[in-house]
């Protein structure tokens, strides 16, 4: 029998105690009375004869009560023979976790931390298994655990340092908990769980107040992992960030009012700076465009400031200087610009007619901070070449008259090239436009006069056209009579979405995919003959959706962080385009097909995604949380879970998983409990017995 | 005049009755007679044979008496000039003073030191009151519990037996304030008997007994002790509670034995001495000798006063002989 805390065992001396108590030779219950004491004095306790215990059966009881509870206490147990082989259990299973994130690209971070990593692994012995991680947002291993064991013992400290070599930090931030979670079930997860006597982490990080930690508060660290944090030069240089708040100029529809762009500027505590410049910079890093902003932001605190006016048009990018730290001190701001959209308008009614659609359509079409929209009207007598020219300089073309069969066959072509038109049905002849355009031989149209009018109903809201009426304070709809329409069977046109209804059920809003470019129908007209579309306040909110959607962009999120996904334009159609990414270092990579994001934005900078003539810029920045350098102190990564780091770990791991193994063989035994149980029982017993005597010594005495 | 129940035997060497037997007598009255009794009857072996507790006086007749006082029967007859005292004056003033405190209701043989010395009053009592001498009372523990003024009249004896029939109480032996009040209430002198343990401190003893005898009255002391109290006869050792103080404390009578009788005999030889030097009698009674040998005691400490002449025993107390003890 072994004891796991066999010091408790000292507690058997006590039984001296009631050895002493029954060689006293003193009745202190008995009382005498007696006349006067003066002439007496106390005696001291005398011990009795050798031999002469009094109550040998009670001394037993209470020395056994007192060796029951030490040997309790001292937690026995019965030793069992060693489950592993001994040559196995020596070896360790070592993760080597660097630090890639943007805040390692200070001073001499990352080379110390590459040299630790190799320190460690040239530590490790030829049984041990070694792998090198690397996170920032995301964990990814430079040399697996099982490309360790395939490889030579000579070739291994090779190959790590050929990986270490290859890498460098890169722009994410630092999301440790969950990387320390990832690498944490990598070294747990070994089909062997004995053959190794030591689990570590090696942590090689700049310990970065943005490190998200919050992962490992609901992670529950596997047993028997420590983690170590070797120290790494952490430079205590002054950092101050940049932070894009929000663009001012978003919510203007004023294009002549002053658009500043919102920045906040972060001090880390401890920095010894206040002063700072922010300003535009162009492409060549170090000449500001225009004057700078000075700002005084004490250490510890933000400050928002407003840069403005914009520069030049292409200048986009925000730069600080003043502090000593410079990998966050560029930030990338894309600012919605007003760009020119063309539109076509097909159809023979004068400008000045306000009974037709164009009347209505130019004075809808106004600039504003986004949009430039310029109207340009062709009737049937304009020739080909002229219409060709504007059509090819059109984001949308709308179609109000029937055109010519072969004026037909050629929108066609180009909406199979990727352009988007509306039709308008203001008349059932336009039917044979629809079909040329469709691709149909025929399609029959028919005149459905409305009394007294009806309404629209069924809207997609989900399509961009009525995204932005999504909201309910804008979804409504029933205020805009028809008065008439022309009935077009949805069946004539296979593939065909209905993008909203009248209430009787006809079409009133239907899209079709022609090749790469779509074409919508409306089947009634905006003019006020037909509807109240015009005169309605949706109208031209619905306009300026359809320029959206054939040109691409809109109210897309423009300002993205390292590692973030890039999303497809809203006006793409997956599938039916080929859309290509340009980096902010030139190199242009194809979107994957099928693929609803691109997620390999890996530096900060402008990317741009294009498909043919539509172009949308994006700006990719660091993210702020990586800015946030002032060091958190080790303890706090311990007191999230990872057990503390040992300082000896040659000498006294040995010890220390033999002490391991002990009390978990105590543990399942849990022999104290019978012994404490057994001491409860023999201190009622000791009662019992102890009371009998007494009754017994009463009855003699009487 | 034996009580039916118990029988009174007498002590094989002196023919007294056994203290043990006479204390069965659950009457006080009846315990008195039968120890008084047993007195007369043993005193035809006495040498003190004759002998009365006090005698009338005669004394010439000096110029200024009161002719009334004069014996005409012996001017009669001698045809001298002799004054006769008158019975007030010459009969015998007695106060018992008995000690109630707790430590007297302390007893081995049976019976209590109490119990010893109520009896041994009541002996007293029953002795000097068919000879008219008036017998009062006092009891006290550390203070006066009872007064029963000195009187010579019917009934007197009962009034004194239910005062001594009071159990002890209080809780130390404290003779001084008793003492200090029977000096106030006892103007006339004559003899006063203290019944007590003496268990208390040899100063305090001293305070309260030097007034007493300063003030002319005839003292005598009987110091009643049970046998267990003269030699720790205990034998197992047990926690030792005092009667007066409650105090506790583990005493080993075998290993404590030796060193209370020193302490013990130490105490009664300063009080010896300080009897002595009072001029008071001081008799030792061991609560298992028979009551009579105290009454012998008492006797011939009168028949030694009695043979001093009044102005002389005033004189002698302190170049006096010395008192010897009894015990």
């Amino acid at each position: 029998m072994s004891f796991l805390a066999p010091l408790f065992l000292l507690g058997t001396l006590a039984v001296a105690a009631p050895v002493v108590f029954h060689l006293l030779r003193r009745s202190t219950r008995e009382q005498t009375v007696f006349s006067s004491l003066m002439f007496l004095r106390p005696t001291p306790p005398r011990f009795t004869r050798r031999r002469r215990f009094e109550h040998v059966a009670l001394l037993i009881l209470r020395c056994l009560v007192l060796i029951l509870v030490a040997a309790g206490f001292a937690r026995p147990f019965f030793p069992q023979a060693p489950s592993s082989a001994p040559a196995a259990a020596s070896a360790s299973r070592l993760a080597v976790l660097l630090d890639a994130s943007a805040s390692m690209r200070r001073g001499p971070l990352w080379t110390s931390a590459c040299a630790q990593a190799m320190a460690t692994l040239r530590g490790a012995s030829p049984g041990d298994q070694a792998a090198v991680f690397v996170f920032d947002r995301q964990v990814r291993p430079l040399l697996s655990f099982a490309e360790w064991e395939s490889l030579p013992a000579g070739d291994r400290l090779g190959a790590a340092r050929a990986r270490l070599e290859a890498a460098s930090p890169g722009w994410s931030d630092t999301r440790l908990g969950d990387a320390l979670a990832a690498v944490a079930e990598a070294v747990a997860d070994s089909p062997d769980t004995n053959a190794f006597r030591q689990r570590r982490i090696i942590l090689l990080t700049d310990r970065q107040q943005g490190s998200r930690l919050e992962a490992l508060a609901a992670f529950d660290w596997p047993s028997g992992i420590e983690l170590t944090l070797p120290p790494l030069p952490i430079p205590s240089t002054a950092n101050a960030s940049l932070e894009w708040v929000a663009d001012a100029r978003a919510d203007s529809t004023d294009p002549a009012a002053p658009s500043p762009v919102r920045l906040r500027i972060r001090n880390e505590p401890g920095s010894g700076r206040e002063a700072f410049q922010v300003g535009w910079q162009g492409d060549n890093p170090g000449a500001w465009l225009g004057e700078p902003v000075e700002v005084r932001v004490p250490a510890g605190q933000s400050r928002t400031v407003f840069l403005g006016p914009p520069p030049p048009p292409g200048a986009h990018r925000v730069a600080l200087r003043g502090d000593e730290e410079p990998f966050d001190n560029t930030l990338f701001v894309l600012s919605p610009e007003p760009v020119e959209r063309r539109v076509l308008y097909l159809g023979r009614e004068a400008a000045s007619d306000s009974r037709r659609p164009r009347y209505f359509l130019e004075r809808a079409l106004q600039e504003t901070a986004r949009h430039k929209a310029i109207l340009r009207a062709l009737g049937p007598e304009a020739d080909a070449a002229a219409v060709s020219g504007e059509a090819d300089a059109a984001a949308l073309i709308v179609v109000a008259d029937p055109l010519p069969a072969e004026r037909a066959r050629a929108l066609r072509q180009r909406i199979s090239g990727g352009q988007t038109v509306v039709v308008l049905l203001q008349e059932t002849a336009a039917g044979a436009t629809l079909a040329a355009l469709l691709g149909r031989e025929r399609i029959d149209l028919e005149e459905v006069p409305c009394a007294p009018f009806v309404l629209w109903s069924e809207i997609d809201f989900e399509h961009p056209l009525f995204a932005p009426f999504a909201d309910p304070r804008f979804s409504d709809f029933t205020r805009i009579h028809f008065w008439k329409y022309r009935r077009l069977d949805e069946r004539a046109v296979p593939g065909a979405r209905v993008i909203a209804r009248y209430d009787g059920g006809d079409p009133a809003w239907i899209e079709a995919a022609v090749g790469q470019g779509r074409l919508l129908v409306l089947t009634s007209g905006w003019h006020p003959s037909d509807s109240q579309l015009a005169l309605s306040s949706k109208f031209v909110p619905m306009l300026y959706s359809l320029l959206d959607l054939a040109a691409g962009g809109g109210n897309e999120p423009l300002q993205f962080q390292v590692g973030d996904a890039l999303p497809m334009p809203q006006s793409a159609r997956p599938g039916s385009e080929t859309w290509s990414v340009r980096t902010p270092s030139g190199r242009v990579q194809p979107w994957p097909a099928g693929a609803a994001q691109w997620a390999e934005t890996g530096e900060p900078g402008i990317y741009e995604i294009a498909s043919g003539p539509i172009r949308r810029r994006l700006a990719v920045n660091l993210a702020p949380a990586e800015s946030r350098t002032t060091a958190i102190p080790a303890g706090e990564i311990e007191r999230l879970g990872p057990p503390a780091p040992a300082a000896a770990k040659a000498a006294g791991s040995v010890v220390r998983q033999v002490a391991a193994e002990a009390a978990e063989v105590e543990g399942r035994q849990k022999v104290w409990r019978w012994l404490l149980a057994a001491a409860l029982a023999t201190v009622v017993f000791e009662s019992w017995w102890a009371g009998r005597a007494v009754r017994r010594s009463l009855v003699e005495g009487s | 005049m034996s009580h039916p129940g118990s029988a009174p035997t007498r002590a094989a060497g002196a023919g007294f009755i056994e203290p043990r037997v006479l204390m069965r007598i659950r009457n006080l009255e009846l315990r008195a007679r039968v120890a008084v009794e047993g007195f007369w009857s043993g005193l035809h072996r006495s040498p003190y044979h004759g002998f009365s507790v006090e005698f009338t006086e005669y004394r010439p007749y000096a110029a200024g008496d009161d002719p009334r006082y004069l014996d005409w029967r012996v001017l009669g007859r001698s045809d001298r000039y002799f004054i006769k005292k008158f019975e007030d004056e010459t009969n015998l003033r007695c106060h018992l003073l008995v000690d109630l405190s707790r430590s007297m209701s302390f007893g081995t043989a049976g019976y209590t030191k109490l119990e010893y010395a109520a009896t041994l009053a009541a002996t007293l009592a029953f002795l000097l009151q068919p000879q008219g001498d008036a017998v009062g009372l006092v009891t006290f523990d550390e203070q006066v519990r009872d007064v029963v003024p000195a009187r010579h009249r019917p009934g007197h004896l009962r009034r004194l037996l239910i005062a001594l029939e009071q159990a002890a109480g209080g809780r130390a032996t404290n003779l001084a304030a008793p003492l200090r009040r029977i000096v106030e209430l006892v103007r006339k002198r004559g003899l006063i008997v203290l019944i007590s343990d003496l268990l208390a401190p040899r100063e305090p003893l001293e305070r309260s007994l030097t007034p007493l005898a300063a003030s002319g009255h005839e003292v005598i002391v009987f110091q009643v002790l049970d046998p267990a109290e003269q030699n720790l006869g205990l034998s197992q050792p047990a926690m030792f509670r005092d009667l007066e103080s409650g105090q506790v404390q583990f005493i080993d009578p075998a290993a404590a034995r030796a060193e209370y009788q020193r302490r013990l005999e130490a105490h009664g030889s300063a009080i010896r001495a300080l009897c002595q030097r009072l001029g008071i009698g001081l008799h030792r009674l061991g609560t298992e000798r028979p009551l009579e040998t105290a009454l012998f005691d008492f006797l011939r400490e009168r028949q030694q006063r009695g043979k001093l002449p009044r102005h002389a025993a005033g004189r002698a107390r302190h170049p006096g002989p010395a008192i010897a003890s009894t015990v």
